[in-house]
């Protein structure tokens, strides 16, 4: 380009400031379904593929292009299709292509076990900004334990082969489990082969915020890798590690002093809206106090009015403002209101798992030593 | 033809949106603008060009509203105009 369109990177956009100060929505997440066609082991959101109850249930076509319409009015640029599966959706491609229409940069998770030829002829004529595809392992084996689905091995790698064919870009991403453990470090090497680019790595399991699967959760909760196997996926790629740290640790590692209990971004310029039309302030936060359905309300009312309030609420548990607002480890920990409410169904409750992890990743940085806490802004035992 | 004489309509694989004042295109297709980390927006003079691209002007009127706005030679401002359509259809064919 020569200059007459302006080539802008990101981070130098001049509206980020006004973001922050005029509160723009300029980014949205959206689940088109619950559903999916793999039943992840240790996934929160995979009612079965045929489940016709959530079907029915689902936003409509229409009812997106409402919510789509509202939220560009309102500055809204990047958009992120995920689910369940969402190429579930016979309708994706129309919903997909609406989203271009206005002239927003979609993004897609997915598993591509369903990737196919109309989707990359999609994709070909429409580019994604970026595809993310989930990789559970790299044998079969040991991907379709997690993914308790057989054959789906088999259409992940069609998909990714058509993906890859087509010159259509993505990025692998990984949760590491126990079943998976042993073949993270190949398959980064897989990831950097295919894609050029690092294989996304999942380490702190959440266990959802959906509640009505209590035996889901436990099972979740049972596969967490403990800090000492997460220690050992992060110096698989120790030197982008560090660096993605140092980077972190000079911007947010810090107590906030702030009493506020969403110190995050969330609401902030970005939202999530489920697969029925509940607004939330980001994908996990589920909290009744904090969810606004947008089939009774409008965007435009949701992100003026309902999301400031719920950015208001303030800690009132003793032991979250005593542990975790005085803990310079905050940002870097994870601790926030929906992993709290995830973990303990309320909003300011520390969370042990989140906590244990920090203070592990914390001393290997030399943050802090061994066995000392991290309360009061420096290390204390 | 002479370019001068063109007329220009916005391509339906050109969407123009305004954020917070800026005036940002987002490409349907595949072209301009498919790097993860871009945006691509318009200064105000290729603004005010974008504003008359409507079908209808050829490109010598454009010209010439422009010269009653901006303090600017005609040659210079014919270039720009022109550089900036000449982008405009690279990055959508």
């Amino acid at each position: 380009m020569s200059g007459y369109l302006e080539e802008v990177k990101l981070p130098d956009f001049r509206f980020w400031k006004e973001i922050e100060e005029k509160r723009i929505p300029l980014s949205a997440e959206v689940e088109l379904t619950e559903r999916c066609n793999n039943n992840c082991t240790h996934c929160y959101i995979n009612l079965p593929a045929n489940d016709q109850d959530a079907k029915k249930r689902e936003l409509s076509f229409e009812e997106i292009r409402g919510i789509v319409d509202e939220a560009v009015g309102m500055g809204c640029l990047w958009w992120l299709i995920t689910g369940g599966e969402p190429l579930l959706r016979e309708d994706f491609p129309d919903i997909y292509l609406y989203l271009k229409r206005k002239g927003i940069r979609v993004s897609l998770f997915t598993n591509a076990t369903l990737i196919n030829t109309e989707i990359t002829s999609l994709f070909k004529k429409y580019p994604p900004q970026t595809v993310e595809v989930t990789i559970y392992g790299l044998s079969q084996k040991t991907y379709e334990v997690v993914t308790r689905n057989p054959g789906s091995f088999d259409a992940f790698r069609r998909g990714i082969n058509l993906l890859k064919e087509n010159h259509i870009s993505f990025t692998l991403e990984t949760a590491g489990l126990p079943q998976n453990f042993h073949e993270i470090k190949e398959m980064r090497g897989f990831a950097q082969s295919v894609t050029g680019k690092s294989l996304g790595v999942v380490l702190r399991l959440n266990i959802g915020s959906r509640f009505k699967g209590r035996s889901n959760r436990n099972l979740i909760k049972r596969l967490r890798l403990p800090p000492e196997k997460v220690m050992e996926i992060l110096k698989q790629d120790e030197k982008r590690y560090r660096k993605d740290m140092e980077r972190f640790c000079q911007k947010f590692l810090r107590v906030s002093g702030n009493d506020h209990l969403f110190s995050c971004g969330a609401g902030v310029g970005g939202c999530h809206i489920d697969a029925y039309g509940n607004f939330q302030l980001c994908m996990l936060l589920r909290h009744p106090d904090c969810v606004y359905s947008l089939r009774e309300g409008s965007f435009k009312e949701v992100w003026e009015r309902f999301v400031p309030r719920v950015r208001e609420i303030r800690a009132n548990n003793k032991k979250y403002q005593e542990k975790c607002q005085r803990c310079f480890l905050e940002s870097f920990c994870g601790q926030c209101p929906a992993w709290s409410w995830m973990e303990h169904g309320v909003l300011d409750e520390p969370v042990e798992y989140l906590c244990e992890i920090a203070h592990t990743e914390a001393v290997w940085l030399g943050l802090l030593k061994k066995g000392e806490k991290s309360l009061g802004g420096r290390g204390r035992k | 033809m002479n370019r001068l004489e063109r007329i220009y309509a916005k391509s339906k694989d050109l969407v123009e949106r305004e954020i917070e004042g800026e005036i940002i295109i987002v490409p349907l297709t595949s072209g301009i603008g498919d790097l993860e980390d871009e945006l691509f927006s318009l200064n105000e003079v290729r603004r005010d060009v974008w504003a008359r691209i409507d079908g209808k002007k050829p490109v010598s009127e454009i010209v010439k509203e422009l010269e009653e706005i901006y303090e600017t030679d005609r040659e210079k401002l014919t270039s720009d105009v022109l550089g900036f359509l000449g982008e405009l259809e690279k990055g959508n064919s």
